[in-house]
């Protein structure tokens, strides 16, 4: 029911929190932003493995085939199944060629510092960030 | 009543004695020779007879000085070396004494004992009895006794091996002394220094030194000119080697933080031969201070530390005063205490470091400085090990993969970054006002991330002198030459230099600096030349870089200092270099700026 009501609402209107795979289990349900570096693309191009900032690994499910040749650290907007893999709704990819590479480490540290102090990043109960 | 082991004494003045013997001690007293360290002669009886020829090694002087060792006290003798000096007379050193009985509980002397006289015992008893004395055979000279009644005729199964061909035996560093010159010892080379040069009125040379251990101790070497060219490249560090023949005499501490109150100069008979079978020496001798307990520590201190390395910086090359270049590295350890501390590697040591891994990190002899709160410093005397094999590092080890590795580390070291040299100061704008930078005697500095809110076009290029290095400002004559007066010169031409001043702003307040010719350059993102040409000819672009410049953001390192001009005192801010920020190292700054204010 609620992932009915998410798509209705369309997952562009809702919070995103930005998690890791290791906090997936906990966001069942919901719409999540989740950013790694893409591991393995599945022949049929419909899932993918990405690998976040503490090496652990993550499955993405789509409803359409990545392009072609889907490498890099990627930003996947989607909603977390009971299996605990994300459905992608939408996804991007964080060109590195310019610039300094994307430290996903750090990230995660960022990452972290705002689920540890949900009173100074109150993204949740405002409007998608 | 303990029972003293009668006939120790006489087999001890022959050198054959035993390790393990009760003795009484019957005097003590302190030796002060020249600017060495105290040395204590004691005469000890067996109840039979007395010997004065005992002395305590120095590493056990606090015995004495506590007066746990005092006359009538009862001991065991542990450990000793029997040195025999030019004149035949036999010196035993004390390496190891347990008192058993302190002197109060025994109140007196036991038995009746007499001095005895080499070979000739005096007193009724030993003359009875002669055969109870070892026959004075030849015997090595030096020899770390360590059973009873050995027996000299065969090659006893020795705990230390024997120098190959040699008939020295191996003795331990610590009863290494100037007073006797036929020993080997067999330890680990745990440092080696390269080659240094001198050069001074008396001539130049070079030396090199190396510290080495082994189960008692540790002791700093040095070679010169031909020992340089003998033994360097023999010489590794981490192997084992017998060494015989150095020349001893009283450290200098103030080039040493080897525990030894020796130190060795090799000289032309010194030998230094591989050791094959060295398990059993140690690897190195630390004495670790807990990171946590470093700001009790003074500074300058020379300590050894071990951490595991939480983060490691790139290597940077900088220019010292001598003009020389060298390679430095920081990297931040942290140890149970859950502190961090920040160490700079320098030279080969700072390019050679692979701090992949978190590797485990021990210093020997780092310096403690209270520079940016505490910070340590490794230098050519340091000794550097990865992952030793000793067991605080695997303890470390294993705390660190358990839970260390979820801990922050509250560093005492104040957090640097930006690349900005080991003396970043980062400070908010309002930190500066409010903690009155600049006020001192002297000039503070301070590093910001800011951004410029205003930039004053008006008088921010001026005629400057064009010959190389004379910046000054030159008088238009009006006759198309312009002079320097600091040259005393008149050109036909000027070049323009930049003195902007700038408002640049954070979220808590705001400050007029100054920016001199590169960091104006940086700022506007124009060089001098072009900027003074468009003035000239196009106003409106020249206005336009104005605005382009405005709402960029940068790493500001500025000079603050209160001026007084007539009377009136206020902060000069002048900006000595413009960074773009490094937004990777900015992240990482305010993370641990913000779990260090969730710690507190």
């Amino acid at each position: 029911m609620v992932l009915k009501a998410l798509k209705m609402a369309g997952i562009l209107d809702v919070p995103k929190p930005r998690i890791n795979s290791h906090m997936l289990t906990q966001h069942v349900s919901k719409a999540v932003c989740l950013v790694g570096r893409v591991e393995k693309v599945h022949p049929t191009g419909k899932t993918f493995t990405i690998c976040d900032g503490e090496g652990k690994i993550a499955t993405v499910e789509l409803n359409e085939p990545v392009e072609d040749d889907l490498s890099g650290v990627v930003e996947v907007i989607g909603i977390v199944s009971n299996k605990g893999t994300l459905m992608a709704a939408t996804y991007n990819i964080l060109r590195e060629d310019k610039g300094i590479p994307f430290d996903l480490e750090l990230y995660n540290e960022a990452l972290k510092v705002i689920h540890d102090f949900p009173q100074h990043y109150p993204f949740e109960v405002a409007a998608s960030g | 009543m303990t029972k003293l082991t009668e006939g120790a004494i006489e087999a001890l003045s022959n050198g054959s004695g035993a390790n393990d013997v009760v003795l009484q001690l019957v005097n003590i007293r302190k030796i002060d020779g020249g600017n060495g360290p105290a040395r204590f002669r004691v005469m000890m009886s067996d109840g039979r007879h007395t010997l004065s020829s005992f002395m305590l090694s120095t590493q056990l002087n606090s015995l004495a000085e506590e007066s746990k060792l005092a006359p009538n006290c009862i001991c065991i003798l542990k450990k000793h070396v029997t040195n025999i000096l030019k004149d035949g007379r036999r010196v035993v050193i004390i390496l190891e004494i347990e008192v058993i009985k302190s002197a109060d509980e025994v109140g007196g002397r036991i038995g009746d004992p007499v001095s005895y006289v080499d070979g000739q015992s005096k007193g009724p008893q030993s003359a009875s009895n002669p055969e109870s004395r070892p026959p004075l055979q030849a015997q090595n000279r030096n020899e770390v006794n360590r059973g009873f009644n050995r027996d000299f005729g065969k090659k006893a199964p020795s705990a230390m091996p024997s120098t190959p061909g040699g008939t020295s035996k191996v003795v331990p560093i610590a009863s290494l002394n100037p007073y006797q010159s036929k020993w080997t010892i067999r330890a680990r080379v745990t440092n080696k220094s390269s080659i240094r040069t001198w050069s001074n009125s008396r001539g130049d040379g070079k030396l090199f030194s190396m510290e080495l251990v082994d189960e008692s101790g540790e002791i700093r070497v040095t070679g010169f000119n031909q020992e340089v060219d003998k033994f360097y490249s023999l010489v590794e560090v981490g192997k084992v080697y017998y060494v015989t023949k150095g020349s001893l005499k009283i450290a200098n501490k103030q080039y040493t933080t080897v525990k030894n109150d020796y130190e060795m100069t090799l000289n032309g008979e010194s030998t230094v031969i591989p050791c094959e079978d060295s398990c059993d020496v140690p690897m190195v001798q630390c004495d670790f201070v807990s990171i946590g307990d470093l700001e009790n520590r003074d500074k300058d201190a020379i300590l050894d530390v071990i951490g595991v390395c939480k983060s490691v910086e790139d290597v940077t090359r900088l220019t010292t005063k001598t003009n020389r270049e060298v390679s430095k590295r920081t990297l931040n350890l942290m140890d149970m205490s859950g502190k961090m501390v920040t160490v700079t590697l320098w030279g080969e040591e700072a390019e050679k470091f692979d701090g992949s891994g978190q590797p485990i990190v021990a210093i020997k002899g780092a310096k403690l400085s209270d520079f940016g709160g505490r910070s340590l410093s490794a230098s050519f005397t340091s000794t550097l090990m990865i992952n030793p094999d000793i067991p605080e590092a695997y303890k470390l080890r294993g705390w660190y993969d358990k839970e260390g590795h979820a801990m922050d580390g509250q560093s005492l070291t104040e957090v640097k970054g930006g690349g900005g040299g080991g003396n970043t100061n980062w400070k908010t704008l309002s930190d500066v006002k409010n903690e009155h930078l600049g006020h001192g005697d002297k000039a503070d500095y301070y590093t910001c991330i800011a951004t410029i809110v205003y930039l004053r076009k008006e008088n921010c290029l001026y005629q400057a002198c064009p010959s190389q290095d004379c910046n000054k400002k030159v008088l238009d004559q009006q006759n198309g030459m312009f002079r320097c007066e600091k040259c005393d010169k008149e050109f036909p031409n000027f070049k323009y230099r930049l003195i902007l001043s700038a408002n640049i702003a954070d979220h808590g307040d705001n400050q007029w600096v100054t920016c001199f010719q590169e960091s104006a350059e940086a700022i506007l993102g124009q060089n001098a030349a072009y900027l003074g040409q468009l003035k000239d000819s196009n106003e409106a672009a020249f206005d336009e870089v104005f605005q382009q410049a405005n709402f960029n953001t940068f790493v500001f390192r500025n000079r603050v200092k209160l001026e007084t001009y007539n009377d009136e005192s206020r902060i000069k801010a002048t900006v000595y270099e413009v960074k773009p920020v490094d937004h990777k190292d900015y992240s990482k700054r305010l993370i641990m700026a913000i779990r260090k204010l969730a710690a507190q």
